[in-house]
């Protein structure tokens, strides 16, 4: 995402309210230490879904910092019930999900929960912030449908697959990338983050 | 027919993040990055007991797909990935990556295979080991990848 870990560029924390959700103590640990570094300082601390879904139908949530917790997959059910069930304003709340292996057998668990961002571990400070960053960016679609609810995962309006008709308004519209960054994912436009905050150090 | 509904909702962390005062980019990822320090020894003694409880079920099982026995040792080592980097021993992290691939492959197609399931319990505890040279862990996950690259490639009679 091309956050220059020098820059002098000033981000706020202090005052937004982060749940965390890891079963293990360690990795709790780690995200207290990284979060706290940041600037958070209201954190509601989590051990399973149970205590998360607590802590978030008595507070406002700003951000939350998911584990997937495999092999049960705990945190995907989490995030869930937090997009379809917690109601505003936490069901639109930017969820990072991080994760130390994904089993094939839940890569569409992980995909279709409803995460802004998946982050996989080891994650040093500097990318837990910008995904922070880019998720918590401004005017980005949210989609409530049958078999989804979470952020628009489409990052750029590239068109109809190949050889395929499209059947969206915008498919009209729709620009295609060049061949080369055709594969990249939405991590790759550090424009994004800079739309997302001002982070030009002023 | 599926329905679908679009909203832009407000952002209330995008208004905080841009609320006056904060840190400076460089200055916070370096108090993170200062915190994690803290957690170095706890890693280290994390990493060794879910060693040598992985070592524990690995000892126990037979040549034959035991789904209970690679269930448990597919939660030590992925409890374990994230705390290499932490304690400065990020190969660990490769490491325990390349063993939960194998071992999820192996729980999908219910096979087992003592020794690759073996080399990769004897590189994460080389891998731990302090004393061991930059070349010498890029020498361990160079032999991991060569036993990885045998399940990367799906086989035609699997298909």
């Amino acid at each position: 995402m091309g956050l220059d870990p020098t820059s002098r560029a000033r981000f706020n924390l202090k005052d937004a309210s982060v749940l965390l959700l890891d079963a293990t103590p360690l990795g709790m640990s780690i995200l207290v230490q990284i979060v706290t570094g940041l600037g958070a300082k209201s954190l509601h601390r989590c051990i399973d879904g149970e205590t998360a879904r607590a802590a978030v139908e008595g507070n406002q949530i700003d951000l939350a910092i998911v584990d997937s917790m495999a092999p049960s997959g705990e945190g995907y059910d989490f995030v869930e019930w937090m997009r379809r069930d917690a109601g505003e304003p936490n069901c639109y709340t930017p969820v990072l999900m991080t994760t130390s292996h994904t089993p094939r057998s839940q890569i569409s668990r992980a995909r279709d929960c409803g995460a802004n961002i998946i982050i996989k571990k080891p994650f040093p400070p500097i990318t837990v912030l910008e995904r922070i960053i880019w998720s918590s960016k401004e005017g980005r679609k949210f989609l409530f449908s049958d078999t989804y609810v979470g952020p628009d995962r489409r990052f750029r309006n590239v068109g109809p697959p190949k050889n395929q008709k499209g059947r969206r308004r915008e498919d009209f519209t729709a620009t295609p990338l060049p061949q080369a960054k055709a594969s990249g994912d939405a991590g790759d436009n550090a424009a994004d983050i800079e739309a997302g905050v001002d982070l030009d150090g002023n | 027919m599926t329905t679908a509904r679009f909203t832009v909702p407000k952002q209330r962390l995008a208004q905080l993040l841009k609320v006056p005062g904060g840190l400076p980019v460089a200055e916070a990822v370096a108090a993170a990055q200062a915190n994690l320090a803290v957690l170095k020894p706890q890693c280290i003694g994390e990493l060794d007991q879910l060693l040598a409880a992985a070592e524990k079920i690995f000892a126990g099982l037979g040549a034959t797909y035991d789904e209970a026995g690679v269930g448990a040792l597919y939660e030590a080592a992925v409890r374990g990935i994230g705390l290499g980097d932490v304690c400065g021993a990020g190969s660990v992290d490769v490491a325990l990556h390349s063993l939960c691939e194998l071992l999820d492959h192996l729980q999908t197609h219910q096979r087992y295979d003592r020794e690759a399931v073996g080399v990769h319990l004897r590189a994460w505890k080389l891998l731990i080991s302090t004393e061991l040279p930059p070349e010498g862990a890029q020498a361990v996950l160079a032999g991991l990848n060569k036993v990885s690259a045998l399940y990367s490639a799906p086989k035609t009679d699997e298909a």
